[in-house]
């Protein structure tokens, strides 16, 4: 049996009864109006999509496991803003689960994974990268780690170099006193 | 009554630790017996003070004395009498106070411990000791105190953090830490004393890496116990996320143990002295950057401990020790290091260098992770992140390179080693490699690091237990024994070398089973309503319902769930929860946890509401096992530590390596050299 | 390694690590810097709860605008509400206010605003969307927008009357 990662939290579109409204007649008169006029209407919301942010979906439509997976990866990526730290992977808070949805449904339309990134950047700034962007002064971040091992490389190389002293009694496969003793002992070398 | 008289003791300590580091300082400088008489007094006085301060806060916590600052802050009646007792360290006034406590314990026994040896630089050291005394005293005393008066003191409390009541590691986690970070502040009071006297000879290296290796072990515990219990605790089904202050625990852990393969180069060809003293200034200056991380609000983490005044005043104290361990080192550095004989990278001092700077990079790359948000911001007044994602792709290659060395460099033979020999040790473990990426294959293993991973492991696994077991190979082939061969090699006489492979033994475990259990690892959130089940992975689950369960400080919600493979009968019952605290607004979730074998099955309530549940399902292979290799290394450390002493009328008079002094304690005889009291 | 190359080094380090950590005190952690102030703010239509009137936030150029995220499962959101009706209907006519709900039930919202008033519409944000384009990280966080439609200010957490006021003075004159 197959599962499905539609969470109950989310608020899907739900138009529901209309309220009766509480305020002057003027109100309920536009009310009356606005429930014959409610599928009309509704067509008029628009929220902001990440088509008017970074463009078009430049990949191919994904569906099933591999859609799980690679929101999982994409999610792995982003923060979640309020927790510590947390990649939206992993974080119960609601804006990481709201965020987590998203992402899965913008994958879902063919958007690649760099197109999301930087729809979150967009309105989080690079705070909610959680791997640090290759460019300007993050750069360092990558290159030192690099830089210190080519250091730690070159010590070595110099510290190889310098054999001044004669080598110390031989001691063929010595590699604890203890040992040697019962090889000793035993008379054999091995 | 309370306030003031832990207010008292916390002074008086504050005063003997100051003139007891004064005084061990002129002890030795002036190398005066009887200062180092009086200095040891302080020391003793210093430990008692805390001790009593400590228990009188416990004391007013147990009774629920309100009239306490801490107290009021943290205590409440509605809490279970542990949850009371480890209040102690939930909270930062409290913390420092258990810092102080623990530092008084180590300082006593280091004291108590040495009272017959290295008369010429134990006053230094003591000095030292007290100077890190003074200056948490100060911190307890002043701006982080426990001990205030409250004015109206309220009937009850809010009690600790709930997300701290959760679980029973909060009772045990925090204290191994403790130990652990504290206790570095031994070795480096003893590194410092012997670069104060610029004498760093063999005499030496028997205090110092006792003084390393004990809080080593606690270290390596709590870091351990750490990631169990975020595991166990907080519902993401993971035991890392590169937390600063989880990176704070693993930077000394990590100079920490270079620093004991460094010591063991310098008993050995009395080489890397520079190296090792190095490293374990820093693996003590690393604990004060972690009290820095933890408690200044400079950083964004879950451990955090609410933003308070005490930032500036750890950094201050930081900056101090770094600049003086710096000028010592450099004044003294003459005195260290001369004879650095290196024959060549194909030897174990060679890779013994290599691990040097592998650990170094280790804890550089954690570190510039870390602290490098706090570097743009202030460059470029943006903030940025530094996460999870760049701190796996550094450190697996890293990590990768250490399992090799851990299986390389056990192999190879001190000295210049021919090809012949080199071949003889290197080739056969090549058949350990195959068997366990053959293994790791055969269960579905295909990421490359991964299989990487498990053939380096069954490489090092091979040369340990090779290694482990030589010396009772060997007795055997003599006519040993068998029995008599391994109670004298593994439990008596080598049980710092048979201690030693049991810490490498381990550490092959864990990274191996870190590995897997991170690239194997299946998650998936199932909806479900009462009665319904859902399969994943070839297991059922089967959500029976709720069920609710009062205590006097929550109420919790259990959802119950039964697993069952195949078609077959429920072998396991799990009930993850969502507790609501009287204390907190919103409810925090339990995750439950099946552990086998093979792998742990893990439960996390994602929503639940009436009869629905959406529940996280987590497999991830092989994670029991990271818990238990680390309490092998534990294990592996402690009998490295228990000192061997030779029962009377001895007929082979083999020397001593495992740590215990004879009476003459200057003596130990390396290769040829003899070293006396250098 | 000699004295003088341990010297520089140690030193540095030290200088280094020292003033880098210094810079983060007295900061707070958790604030995150908003990438859209002095930007245009992403453009939406939303519904309003009760009336069911499409809602385009274009529809207040001209008049500098607040617009507070919120959600009745939010206990701060309940503390500033108060602040932001009295303030609505003190300015009315200067100033717009607009609140968004953000994963939220429309019962539950109608029944908290039916106890404690309402001065403004309080719009439904379909799919968190809208708040994701704000960059909103939880709730409740308030935007003030100029005239223009530029936003120019962002508060994280539940508002209080000053900053309320100082910030809707930036939203008028800048």
């Amino acid at each position: 049996m197959s599962t499905t990662n539609v969470s109950f939290r989310v608020s899907s579109l739900r138009q529901g009864i209309p309220q009766p409204s509480f305020a002057s007649l003027r109100r309920l008169g536009m009310t009356l109006a606005v429930i014959l006029a409610t599928t009309v209407i509704a067509q008029d919301i628009k929220v902001p999509d990440a088509e008017q942010l970074v463009g078009a979906a430049q990949g191919q439509p994904v569906s099933g496991a591999l859609l799980d997976q690679r929101t999982n990866e994409t999610a792995g990526l982003l923060r979640c803003p309020v927790c510590q730290g947390m990649s939206i992977a992993d974080s119960p808070s609601e804006m990481a689960v709201n965020m987590k949805h998203q992402v899965r449904e913008l994958i879902a339309r063919g958007y690649t994974q760099e197109q999301i990134l930087r729809y979150f950047e967009r309105s989080y700034g690079q705070f909610v990268l959680l791997k640090p962007k290759f460019q300007g002064v993050n750069t360092l971040v990558w290159i030192l780690p690099i830089i210190a091992l080519a250091v730690g490389i070159w010590a070595i190389f110099a510290m190889m170099g310098r054999s001044p002293a004669p080598a110390p009694p031989s001691l063929a496969d010595d590699d604890d006193p203890y040992l040697a003793e019962v090889r000793k002992l035993t008379g054999k070398q091995s | 009554m309370i306030p003031s008289l832990g207010r008292l003791l916390v002074l008086l300590s504050l005063l003997v630790s100051t003139i007891g580091a004064v005084l061990g300082y002129a002890a030795g400088w002036k190398q005066s017996p009887d200062g180092l008489k009086w200095a040891r007094r302080f020391a003793f006085a210093f430990a008692a003070l805390m001790a009593a301060a400590t228990f009188v806060m416990e004391y007013a916590l147990i009774t629920h004395d309100f009239s306490v600052g801490y107290v009021e802050h943290v205590g409440s009646r509605d809490v279970p009498l542990w949850v009371t007792i480890v209040s102690l360290w939930s909270s930062l006034e409290g913390s420092i106070l258990f810092w102080g406590f623990i530092l008084g314990i180590y300082i006593a026994a280091a004291t108590w411990l040495t009272r017959n040896e290295h008369l010429d630089y134990m006053a230094y050291a003591i000095g030292t000791w007290l100077f890190s005394g003074a200056f948490f005293s100060y911190l307890i005393a002043a701006p982080a105190s426990p001990f205030q008066t409250v004015a109206n003191p309220p009937l009850d409390g809010p009690g600790p953090n709930p997300l701290l009541q959760n679980h029973v590691l909060m009772a045990i986690h925090p204290p191994f830490l403790y130990l652990g970070y504290v206790g570095m502040t031994i070795p480096f009071g003893f590194a410092t004393a012997a670069l104060m006297r610029g004498r760093l000879g063999q005499a030496f290296l028997r205090p110092l890496r006792n003084s390393l290796m004990v809080p080593w072990i606690f270290l390596t515990i709590a870091i351990m116990l750490g990631g169990w219990w975020a595991y166990e605790v907080l519902g993401w089904g993971g035991y890392w996320a590169w937390d600063p202050v989880e990176n704070a625990s693993l930077l000394p852990w990590l100079t920490a143990t270079a620093a004991l393969h460094s010591a063991l180069v310098m008993e050995r060809r009395g080489s890397l002295k520079g190296w090792t003293v190095t490293l374990v200034q820093a693996s003590f200056l690393l604990t004060i950057l972690g009290t820095f991380m933890t408690r200044s609000g400079v950083f964004n983490s879950v451990h955090s401990f609410t933003q308070s005044p005490i930032g500036p005043t750890i950094l201050v104290f930081l900056t101090v020790v770094l600049i003086g361990s710096v000028l010592l080192l450099a004044f003294r550095i003459d005195s260290l290091e001369s004879d650095s004989r290196f024959e060549g990278p194909l030897s174990r001092e060679g890779f013994f260098l290599i691990n040097n700077l592998l650990f170094v990079l280790f804890t550089f790359t954690v570190l510039i992770g870390t602290v490098f948000p706090l570097i743009v911001e202030a460059l470029r007044g943006k903030q940025m992140s530094v996460g999870r994602p760049y701190f796996d792709s550094m450190v697996v290659p890293i990590g990768a390179v250490l399992l090799f060395i851990l299986g390389v460099g056990p192999a190879l033979p001190w000295g210049r080693a021919t090809k012949e020999q080199a071949k003889k040790a290197l080739l056969p473990p090549l058949i350990g490699a195959a068997i366990v990426a053959a293994i790791g294959f055969t269960f579905g293993v295909r990421n490359a690091w991964t299989l990487v991973t498990l053939a380096f492991g069954g490489y090092a696994a091979q040369v340990t237990l090779g290694q482990m077991w030589l010396p009772v190979i060997q007795r055997i082939r003599r006519g040993d024994n068998a029995g008599a061969a391994i109670i004298d090699s593994q439990l008596k006489r080598g049980r710092r070398r048979f201690g030693s492979y049991l810490i490498h033994a381990g550490a092959v475990i864990v990274i191996v089973a870190i590995a897997v259990s991170s690239t194997m690892r299946t998650q998936q959130e199932v909806p479900l309503r009462k009665g319904e089940s859902a399969t994943v992975n070839g297991l059922t689950f089967k959500f029976l319902g709720t069920e609710e369960r009062t205590e006097p400080h929550r109420t919790s919600t259990l959802a119950l769930f039964d697993i069952s493979k195949g078609g077959g009968p429920p072998f396991a019952h799990l009930a993850p929860r969502m507790n609501q605290y009287a204390a907190m607004r919103d409810p925090l979730g339990t995750p439950d946890v099946h552990t086998t074998i093979g792998g742990d099955i893990y439960l996390s309530i994602m929503n639940l509401q009436g009869d629905s549940v959406v529940v996280n399902v987590i497999l991830t292979p092989m994670v029991g096992w990271i818990w238990w290799a680390v309490l092998l290394m534990g294990f592996g450390g402690i009998v490295a530590l228990i000192p061997f002493s030779p029962p009377r009328g001895e007929k082979v008079p083999l020397r001593q390596d495992s740590g215990q002094a004879p009476a003459d304690e200057g003596s130990v005889r390396i290769e040829g050299r003899e070293a006396v009291t250098s | 390694m000699n004295k003088v190359v341990i010297l520089v080094a140690g030193v540095a380090i030290t200088l280094a690590l020292v003033i880098i950590l210094a810079t983060g005190l007295g900061k707070d952690p958790q604030h995150i810097e908003s990438p859209l102030i002095g930007k245009p703010a992403p453009d939406f239509a939303l519904q309003a709860v009760g009336t069911h009137e499409t809602v385009d936030l274009s529809r207040f150029r001209g008049k500098p605008l607040v617009v507070n995220f919120w959600a009745t499962w939010c206990r701060p959101c309940y503390e500033e509400h108060p602040v932001l009706v009295s303030n609505a209907q003190l300015l009315q006519g200067q100033v717009q206010f607009l609140g968004v709900v953000f994963q939220d039930k429309e019962e539950k919202i109608q029944g908290f605003l039916n106890e404690r008033g309402s001065a403004y519409p309080t719009l439904v944000d379909q799919a968190g969307k809208t708040a994701i384009a704000y960059g909103v990280g939880g709730v409740p966080e308030t935007f003030f927008l100029n005239k223009d439609g530029k936003v120019v200010a962002k508060f994280e957490g539940p508002i209080d009357p000053d900053t309320l006021q100082q910030n809707i003075r930036k939203a008028m004159t800048q």
